[in-house]
């Protein structure tokens, strides 16, 4: 057995030999990523898994390394990434994730991403292959049309 | 300060492109010539183009304390770095498929579940599932 396979035994034997709680992160993980675009707080979530919520915040953060609210703000921003690349309005990706208001969505999105969700749209569109075939398409319609002139 | 490329030690640039892109999926995005013997050699996930480039680099090849611990790494077992994939298991069968060797069969470790393979360039390399 290498150094690596007994420390993941040690490893797991000291942190993760309580199935329950672990059962209970996962199972609130898997409800977020199911209900990510809902109205989702800590009270909604603790009573999915019959915890308070208390216990079940440091539950998230101990086995997660981050609060369940900042793990769905990351799965939020993820997926409207996801959206606007794909070519969804701001208005449209901000509702379609959970956010409530498009300012509010507009500001978290410039902080984490760095880039307002407008920007990030035409920074991605402006590298997509679709760009791409229509810049090619209106060259071509412009050389056509300037050998016609001549 | 953003993280656009993380490196991977390998002992011969051109086999590590083919381990790479062949058996694991990534795609080339940067390849510039240096010297007679290296180049800066960067690939990337296919599913996230514009993501982290990871440059294969050729250190062990040119300065011995780079070999020292790459191998040192290697023997113990310990992954030079990991990479996330949807599910280890269904991964796992795919590159068994593929001839390549594992050191740790899918483990599930509480919330995450991890399993090791061989690079075939000098290194152990993690995927991992969250749960």
């Amino acid at each position: 057995m290498s150094h690596y396979q007994s420390e993941i035994i040690r490893i797991r034997n000291i942190c993760y030999s309580n199935k329950a709680q672990i059962e209970t992160v996962i199972g609130t993980r898997q409800y977020i990523n199911n209900n990510f675009d809902r109205e989702l707080n800590l009270n909604l979530l603790s009573r999915t898994r019959f915890t308070s919520k208390f216990h079940l915040l440091r539950l998230f953060k101990k086995y997660y390394g981050q609060t369940p609210k900042q793990y769905l703000t990351d799965k939020r921003i993820e997926k409207s990434k996801e959206l606007l690349k794909n070519g969804r309005s701001v208005s449209e990706t901000c509702f379609a994730v959970g956010f409530e208001s498009q300012s509010s969505f507009c500001t978290l999105f410039k902080k984490r991403v760095g880039l307002t969700p407008t920007e990030f749209q035409k920074e991605q569109l402006s590298q997509s292959p679709i760009h791409f075939f229509f810049d090619t398409c209106s060259l071509n319609q412009t050389l056509k049309n300037e050998s016609k002139s001549y | 300060m953003k993280v656009k490329v993380i490196s991977v030690p390998v002992l011969d640039q051109e086999k590590a492109l083919k381990f790479y892109t062949d058996k694991l999926g990534f795609v080339k995005k940067v390849d510039v010539p240096l010297t007679a013997d290296s180049r800066w050699l960067t690939v990337v996930s296919k599913e996230d183009q514009d993501g982290p480039e990871i440059l294969l680099e050729p250190s062990p090849k040119h300065f011995e304390p780079a070999k020292t611990y790459q191998q040192a790494l290697y023997e113990a077992g310990i992954p030079y770095t990991q990479f996330n994939v949807d599910n280890v298991r269904q991964e796992y069968e795919r590159l068994v498929s593929l001839g390549i060797n594992f050191s740790v069969k899918p483990t599930e470790m509480g919330t995450v579940i991890i399993a090791v393979f061989d690079d075939t360039c000098g290194n152990n390399i993690q995927i991992v599932e969250m749960l």
